[in-house]
């Protein structure tokens, strides 16, 4: 599911913009907000519920937008591109593990059982020469804001075996 | 002399004295029940206090995705050293793979930090050590050659002739290392097609196994691809085994031997009696979905209700609602036929023969489905069951996980991975069980280049000055 705004504003002089904004499926999913077009800048209000687009797109000249979209093209100007990342125009695609349905970022720090797994991210560090790493996750060290939080479930019960 | 007397200062211990049986009857006593008799033998749980039946092979894999890693995987759980080369500060593709792209581990290495090791790695490449090298640029062949001095034997999977045009094939390795076993795995193998890659579902499309896969398009299927990659874990295997007979073979002769292995050619062996019927009638054989072909009651089939309506997963919400059941014998046909109240089916079909030919086979399914379409999955085992006809639940991953006879035997298990914590594994402890040598998992995986110093310097005895040079030039 990915959504798009078609941008056609009139930039003058005949020329219409004809970009196609293209929206991360995830962050669109319950979303509320403004969006710029990547190419002309042009903001619109956009209101999106459970993946259908519910209000807009509509045109909000002199507002700031809330997120850019993260891939515009122009199908008619030989597939010209912004790909992600593009300062100012698009925003990078960062790959992070999300809710199925809120689209919030959700890196898992306990697996099903309450115990650490590393999977969320940036690691500190932790490699020596050449890459080489030893055969211990010092979470206590590395991770001490997780290794509290463990610490506290594990207080609480929360815990398993299975 | 006084033989007694002498045999008396020999012994070191009375047999008498010794605890154990002292006769047949008393060993019968003394054994315990099978049951108990598996549960201590096999102790799943302690694997690590038992020795390893390929500890002292080391095995060198320049491999990528599920299908060659496999094979050396396989290697690595029964105790061999294997040694996993990947590209510098890349690694495998397959670690840059995950379901729809959202479970990692991380890291993956220092100067990635943002990168990880998806999901899609998993079970591939156990219990290995992971070093970096760009093995095709002059600077890292005396290194490459070092390695296979050292080793017995390499998994590589380019395309079929690139290593030995990069001079470090079998031909060439081969000179350095007469006891040197080398597998290629790859698509096609040599031939009219040499140059074609491969893919776990070209295997399955290439070798026939979709187009017997799924339900006929008569009733509304179509060829159909196994979700999982099971082409590639199957072929990964087979040449494991292939591992097994060289190294045996090697024992003996003291040879290496060359192993080139296709993905597509291994699929086709489990196309069953599909080449003999075509070469005898020249019928090709089509699919039968969750039927059977040769027996009949043997299928799964689909009860009306789900067994967790309120279930917040939509695999147990709307889909806990198969059932697999075997009623082939005639007397638990009839059976069947007797519970779901259908005694006439019996009457017209009472022998094997009749039951199985495809228009019987249609008025049989429907009538048990009928059956079933005011039951749950449980209600329909549970009345199977107790009428004496083999019913089971088709089990989706949390039931498996959840079910006790998996947890007794070790099959699916936690793991505190040394380096990414605690992650929910199956890999080894699923291949079947050895009472000496069991299969063992250690890690699933380490970071890109985690072992380049223990390899480099430690085995290789490069100094650490090398390491550092080697790496700033991106060489590993």
């Amino acid at each position: 599911m990915c959504d798009i705004i078609w941008c056609k504003k009139d930039l003058g002089d005949g020329k219409v913009c004809d970009t196609v904004n293209y929206l991360d499926p995830y962050c669109f999913w319950n979303w509320e907000g403004k969006v710029a077009c990547a190419h002309c800048g042009t903001v619109y209000y956009i209101h999106m519920i459970q993946g259908h687009m519910y209000a807009g797109p509509d045109e909000k000249p002199g507002e700031k937008p809330d997120i850019y979209p993260l891939y515009a093209d122009q199908p008619n100007n030989g597939y010209f591109n912004y790909l992600p990342g593009i300062e100012g125009r698009t925003r990078p695609y960062t790959c992070l593990p999300r809710h199925i349905y809120l689209g919030k970022a959700d890196m898992v720090k306990f697996s099903i059982r309450g115990r650490p797994v590393r999977g969320w991210r940036p690691q500190p560090p932790s490699a020596g020469i050449a890459g080489s790493q030893g055969f211990f996750w010092d979470i206590e060290k590395l991770s001490p804001e997780v290794w509290e939080e463990y610490q506290e479930r594990i207080r609480k019960g929360e815990v398993k075996d299975w | 002399m006084d033989w007694e007397k002498e045999i008396q200062k020999l012994k070191v211990c009375d047999f008498e004295e010794l605890p154990g049986p002292k006769s047949k009857e008393e060993l019968e006593e003394m054994k315990m029940p099978f049951e108990d008799y598996c549960k201590r033998v096999f102790d799943p749980g302690n694997e690590f206090v038992k020795p390893e039946a390929l500890k002292g092979i080391r095995w060198m894999s320049t491999t990528m995705y599920i299908f060659t890693p496999h094979s050396v995987a396989n290697l690595a759980e029964l105790g061999a050293e294997c040694i996993k080369i990947e590209m510098p500060r890349m690694g495998d593709p397959m670690r840059h793979t995950s379901p729809f792209n959202e479970a990692y581990l991380y890291p993956l290495h220092d100067t990635r930090p943002m990168t990880g090791t998806g999901l899609g790695f998993t079970n591939a490449n156990v219990n290995e050590y992971f070093i970096t090298l760009d093995y095709h640029v002059p600077e890292a062949k005396p290194i490459f050659y070092n390695l296979v001095k050292m080793s017995d034997g390499l998994t590589e999977c380019y395309r079929h002739g690139t290593f030995d045009r990069w001079k470090q094939g079998y031909r060439h390795v081969m000179e350095i290392n007469p006891r040197f076993i080398y597998v290629w795995g790859g698509g096609f193998g040599y031939g009219p097609k040499i140059f074609g890659g491969s893919y776990d579902i070209l295997g399955q499309a290439h070798a026939g196994l979709a187009s017997i896969t799924g339900c006929h398009e008569d009733m509304g299927g179509h060829a159909t691809k196994a979700t999982n990659w099971v082409i590639d874990w199957y072929s990964g295997t087979q040449i494991t085994v292939a591992i097994l007979a060289a190294l045996y073979w090697r024992g003996k002769t003291g040879l290496g031997t060359m192993i080139e292995f296709s993905q597509v050619q291994a699929a086709t062996r489990m196309m069953g009696y599909a080449a003999p019927l075509y070469g005898r009638f020249g019928i090709v054989r089509q699919r039968w979905g969750n039927w059977d072909t040769q027996l009949c009651v043997h299928g799964i089939i689909m009860t009306g209700k789900v067994d967790f309506p309120d279930a917040q997963n939509p695999q147990d919400r709307f889909e806990s609602r198969y059932v697999m059941v075997s009623a082939f014998q005639d007397a638990d046909f009839q059976e069947l036929c007797n519970v779901i109240k259908k005694p006439d089916l019996y009457s017209r079909y009472k022998t094997h023969k009749e039951r199985v030919g495809a228009p019987a086979q249609i008025e049989i399914y429907k009538a048990i489905e009928d059956w079933a379409a005011d039951k749950t999955r449980s209600e329909v085992v549970r009345i199977l069951r107790e009428a004496g006809i083999l019913a089971a639940p088709v089990m989706n991953d949390r039931e498996v996980y959840e079910c006790e006879h998996y947890r007794l035997r070790g099959t699916v298990r936690w793991n505190d991975d040394p380096l990414f914590g605690d992650i929910l594994i199956h890999s080894g402890y699923s291949t079947g069980l050895m009472s000496k040598t069991p299969r063992r998992h250690r890690w699933q995986w380490r970071p890109v280049g985690a072992d380049n110093v223990k390899i480099y310097h430690e085995l290789l005895g490069y100094p650490m000055s090398k390491i550092q040079e080697l790496y700033d030039k991106n060489i590993i």
